[in-house]
């Protein structure tokens, strides 16, 4: 299977400190690879460097084209968005024009009536500012507007982190519709969503790849219980 | 003070309500929005009414030189901010220091090619007609009109289009903005253009009404920034309130005591208000809080 994204000796890091070392991954076309690791392993540093949002060394290719010195908007055209662990929103912005710029020339009506049908909840809080929505709505705000630019590649940042079990319950399967669709790099702490989700999956430990494989395998044979201490 | 100047300066009140707008405008993109502490504002005041004056010279059409003000001082806008300020959206104190050393630069400029001479950008219309009782000089009321176009124009631009919804998620977020697919150093650059374009037509719309000399823009620099800081940094329709309460009380003033003193009564205006601005802004929140409960209950538009 080709791969849709192909990182070969990644270095990067904030200001004058080198946080990924050597890191080496393939996300093969419409599978789920699973970034996973303690708290400061480089995860969410990881995605960012990959989003052009970090200095960095070495290869990024996306498909074809080699995008380790592109800017984000130029990513983001690529076909290649992030879904952000903090839930960032626009200030003073509303749902619907938080959709707006996600869809950029894309069919507006379209996009958002699927954003609606994704997240009926959303849908009923389109002229609401994004920034008085719940922490779960943000990441379903941000799932959204992944989903409505039917991207190829996604890179997901803990989408279950600190929301509510029935939220979770809400944004598994709209994160399944995504998976369909689209490879998605998932950093995910929860060991059961990354088994639920997940192909394959990467260990990261002091910005180093450690591990690499089948995501159950790693399970079964306890690397992942032992790497990431559960 | 006769009953035939009375109504002249009653009008002056209003025009220099909109003389502290039209001034504060440019400086709403470049300051308000994008944040750069720019201490050339008011150069690019100057370069837009010797503009002026320049075309005047040359072509005998000063309203030729008025039209093109805006874009050369756009122009000059962009070299400015692809050259040096792009660098430096990070680092406020950096970006203060570079304005604060450009400005000097084009003042110098200025003078090299102009002299320390005054100079006079010729006023295009001419006369005052009466009405209502008010002597109203026509120059004046061009610049009343445009500000007032120009502020319904800004407010359209940045919340009726496209361009505005980008640019409002660049300043509110620009790594979000990056990602999301907005080219935020373009949208930089072009907010920054539009600042300084806007700044170049205020001075070309003032020029008739002051005598010209590299010194023109420091005229204007310290209230322009009063009246964005008054009105929310970021905020038009708060700077549109601000230039006219600083507007119309040295108007007021001024016509009652020395200029002297007029400046100063509006500077501890400035301060009272900034002073009751997080009272005032504190009453509109807890008004707005209690609005969004409602709204989530009214049905979505489909």
């Amino acid at each position: 299977m080709s791969a849709v994204l192909t990182v070969s000796n990644l270095e990067a890091g904030y200001g004058d400190t080198t946080v990924l070392r050597d890191v080496s991954l393939e996300l093969p076309e419409g599978e789920v690879v699973c970034l996973m690791g303690r708290n400061g392993a480089g995860k969410t540093t990881l995605l960012k460097a990959l989003m052009g949002m970090l200095r960095k060394t070495g290869t990024v290719l996306l498909r074809n084209d080699n995008i380790t010195s592109w800017k984000g908007h130029r990513i983001n055209a690529a076909g290649m968005v992030w879904v952000p662990q903090e839930s960032s929103v626009f200030p003073g912005l509303t749902v619907r024009e938080h959709l707006v710029i996600a869809l950029g020339k894309d069919d507006v009506a379209r996009g958002i009536a699927q954003a609606a049908e994704l997240f009926p909840m959303l849908g009923e809080r389109l002229e609401q500012q994004a920034q008085t929505l719940s922490g779960g709505e943000r990441k379903m705000l941000g799932i959204a507007q992944a989903l409505v630019v039917n991207p190829s590649l996604v890179l997901m940042d803990e989408p279950t982190e600190g929301v509510a079990p029935v939220v979770v319950q809400e944004l598994i399967p709209a994160i399944e519709v995504l998976t369909q669709h689209a490879a998605v790099m998932l950093v995910e702490q929860n060991i059961d969503t990354a088994l639920a989700l997940g192909n394959q999956a990467y260990v990261l430990e002091h910005g180093v790849v450690v591990e690499s494989g089948n995501v159950n395998a790693l399970h079964d044979d306890g690397t992942l219980a032992r790497r990431l201490a559960l | 003070m006769t009953a035939a100047v009375l109504p002249t300066d009653s009008f002056n009140v209003v025009v220099l309500a909109a003389v502290f707008v039209l001034i504060a405008l440019g400086l709403h993109f470049t300051f308000g929005m994008l944040n750069v502490v720019n201490l050339m504002h008011g150069e690019f005041l100057l370069i837009g009414a010797y503009t002026a004056f320049q075309l005047q010279e040359w072509t005998g059409s000063v309203v030729l030189g008025m039209l093109l003000a805006p874009l050369v001082a756009a122009a000059i806008g962009v070299v400015l901010e692809r050259g040096i300020l792009r660098f430096l959206y990070e680092r406020p104190l950096d970006s203060l220091l570079a304005t604060f050393g450009l400005s000097v630069i084009i003042r110098q400029l200025v003078q090299v090619q102009y002299s320390a001479n005054p100079r006079t950008v010729d006023d295009p219309i001419g006369g005052s007609f009466v009405l209502a009782g008010f002597n109203i000089p026509w120059w004046r009321l061009v610049v009343v009109v445009s500000t007032v176009g120009l502020v319904v124009a800004v407010l359209g631009l940045l919340n009726r289009t496209g361009f505005g919804l980008l640019a409002r998620a660049t300043v509110r977020n620009p790594g979000l903005a990056e990602t999301m697919g907005i080219n935020v150093g373009m949208m930089r650059v072009a907010l920054f253009a539009i600042g300084c374009g806007l700044a170049g037509l205020a001075g070309a719309l003032l020029g008739p009404l002051n005598t010209l000399n590299p010194q023109f823009g420091l005229l204007f620099l310290v209230n322009s920034f009063l009246v964005v800081i008054l009105g929310g940094q970021g905020s038009l329709r708060g700077l549109v309130a601000a230039g006219i309460l600083l507007g119309g009380s040295l108007g007021i003033l001024q016509f009652n005591i020395s200029t002297v003193f007029a400046q100063i009564v509006v500077l501890i205006i400035a301060i009272v208000a900034l002073r009751m601005r997080p009272i005032v802004a504190g009453r509109i929140g807890e008004w707005r809080d209690r609005r969004p409960a409602v709204e989530v209950k009214t049905p979505s538009r489909k």
